[in-house]
């Protein structure tokens, strides 16, 4: 029998993790929040008493241009990463749906590039896009796509988009994953059912295959903003958000503005942007999958 | 492209499939491939016009250079030590968390779980500015014990996500009748839930492993000593610089890597089908 003791038991088993990332994670975003209407300098770190400054530290931020190009430089990053990395994915995954030989393995394989550390992806692709010697320029040189070497990582106009490539090799694999198994869910039936009102291979993806997708696409691509706007080893491998912050995103300014200029205050305020927009994608995300039943 | 899963047997369109599909894989693991046969180059090799797709001289000189010029053993030795430690963290209470919303019937499991998902989400890189300042209010700067508590918020979340179906699989029944013997509630736990869904709890384990290991954002705040730091800072540091030695570069990565790769390849279908059942449930 169950004994009251034994009940205890079960709420203390469910409130250690709980209590745990609201320790851990809840409270160092409340911290974050404090400290972003504070003057927080090296010198009174380790204090409570700091200077309240009110909304000056966002203010300060929005008057500034660095800021406004990262956060410009973020929304790109975010949604090209997303709107690819689901093409690919989808891609892939349906042509894996196929039945041949070894199929469902190869489909698994990709996963070993989204299990690397995104530290040593950046380091990887660093190496790949140096300009005399890497690989990608040679292999476009030698396709005949460009004459003489293409400065990836120091030219700012491409910066962007080549740590936006790197970073979609890294997160295809997983978001090709899911998606692999929401396609698995769609009964076979209704492309039976398609095949013989005459629809081909493109009509049956537009008129079967997609619209049962939706929420799952929708999940995924909750879930795929979240991942995105994480990132952080791979672009401060590569380019450090350089040259001139051409590639520079919202985690790496609150970084650099905390731990190389030692403004805490201004890094906190731009985590709070990001902290507001996570939070919201990430309420979506529970509410989609909460929604979907046939999943 | 055909999304439907046709009938007849593998066949000729079968073996075209399969030939593709080498390729694709091939094509979109090169990277991974560039990264080992760079580090068999010697230092002129790597600098070849055009680059050998195969080490034309391969030497294990690299490796020798950065075992012995790079502290690459002190490096791993801290990785697996957080690595480690953060797996054991993580399982011991995300084992106890999914268990209880297994078999709590209350809403408020739903509250719990809604709440740990979402602060999983939270970007690291943007918590590592208060986490800094709190660890060095607790005057934990500098060790190995703020890594992992750190590092556990990213991994602990995730295992609750993937761990909570599979304790739910273990039917209540079971549990019954230990409780009828005398059994209480730690010692079921222990003795008729934990053995049925060991397999399970390994593959989150060994996914919660590879996370912490590859976990560069806190030790690079947390940690400002050296002979503490993981190898994924080790290796930023000697990518940092203006000019790399990219053979030894990669002899570094591919050293740190290859475990990751060979968890993956003994555990792939485990896996892959353990992140396909969590995510979207």
């Amino acid at each position: 029998m169950q004994t009251r003791r034994d009940a205890a038991i079960l709420w203390l088993f469910l409130i250690l993790p709980v209590g745990y990332m609201v320790a851990f994670v809840g409270y160092p975003v409340v911290y974050n929040l404090v400290m972003s209407v504070q003057d927080v300098t090296l010198g009174n770190l380790a204090t409570w008493d700091r200077p309240f400054v009110g909304l000056g530290n966002y203010v300060e931020l929005i008057a500034n241009e660095r800021f406004r190009l990262v956060v410009r430089n973020s929304v790109i990053f975010v949604t090209v990463n997303v709107v690819l990395q689901i093409a690919f994915g989808l891609a892939i995954a349906l042509y894996f749906e196929n039945r041949f030989p070894g199929a469902r393995y190869m489909r698994g394989l990709f996963l070993a590039a989204w299990m690397l550390p995104p530290l040593v992806i950046g380091a990887l692709w660093k190496w790949m896009y140096a300009a005399d010697y890497g690989l990608i320029n040679y292999v476009l040189e030698s396709i005949g796509l460009s004459d003489g070497p293409i400065y990836w990582l120091s030219n700012p106009d491409i910066v962007l988009a080549a740590v936006i490539a790197a970073n979609i090799w890294f997160g295809t694999p997983f978001i090709m994953l899911l998606l692999s198994a929401g396609i698995a869910n769609i009964p076979r039936e209704l492309y039976e059912a398609a095949s013989l009102d005459g629809a081909g291979a493109i009509q049956r993806f537009r008129f079967v295959t997609l619209p049962m997708l939706k929420a799952t696409l929708l999940a995924v691509a909750c879930l795929a903003t979240v991942y995105t706007m994480r990132a952080f080893d791979l672009i401060w491998a590569l380019s450090q958000g350089g040259p001139i912050d051409a590639s520079n995103v919202l985690p790496l300014y609150s970084y650099q503005l905390s731990f190389e200029q030692f403004r805490f205050g201004g890094g906190s305020a731009v985590a709070t942007f990001s902290f507001v927009v996570v939070f919201i994608v990430a309420l979506l995300y529970v509410r989609t999958i909460r929604h979907e039943k046939a999943m | 492209m055909s999304a439907t899963a046709p009938s007849e047997g593998f066949g000729l369109r079968g073996s075209t499939l399969t030939l593709i599909g080498i390729a694709l894989v091939g094509l979109y693991l090169f990277p991974v491939y560039w990264m080992y046969i760079s580090a068999f180059k010697t230092s002129s090799e790597i600098f070849a016009d055009p680059p050998t797709m195969f080490p034309e001289n391969g030497t294990l000189s690299s490796f020798v250079w950065i075992f012995t010029q790079e502290h690459v053993g002190r490096y791993l030795r801290n990785s697996l030590i957080i690595a480690v430690s953060t797996m054991a963290l993580t399982i011991v209470l995300g084992s106890l968390g999914a268990y209880a919303m297994s078999r709590i019937r209350s809403r408020a499991v739903d509250v719990a779980l809604v709440t740990v998902v979402v602060l999983q989400t939270f970007p690291e890189a943007l918590l590592a500015t208060p986490m800094f300042v709190i660890f060095r209010e607790l005057g934990l700067l500098n060790t190995h014990l703020a890594v992992v508590l750190a590092t556990t918020t990213k991994t602990l979340g995730f295992a609750l996500v993937f761990l909570r179906p599979i304790f739910a699989q273990v039917p209540f029944a079971l549990e019954e009748a230990a409780f009828i013997d005398g059994a209480s509630r730690l010692q079921s736990f222990r003795l008729v839930v934990f053995p049925m869904v060991r397999v399970g709890v390994l593959v989150v384990a060994a996914l919660t492993f590879v996370m912490a290991y590859g976990e560069f954002v806190y030790p690079l705040t947390l940690l400002t000593r050296a002979e503490l730091q993981p190898a994924p800072v080790g290796i930023y540091q000697f990518v940092g610089a203006e000019y790399a030695d990219w053979h030894r570069v990669m002899a570094f990565a591919s050293v740190f890597v290859t475990p990751v790769l060979l968890i993956f390849l003994l555990l792939q279908r485990r896996i892959v089908s353990g992140l396909t059942s969590g995510a979207l449930k």
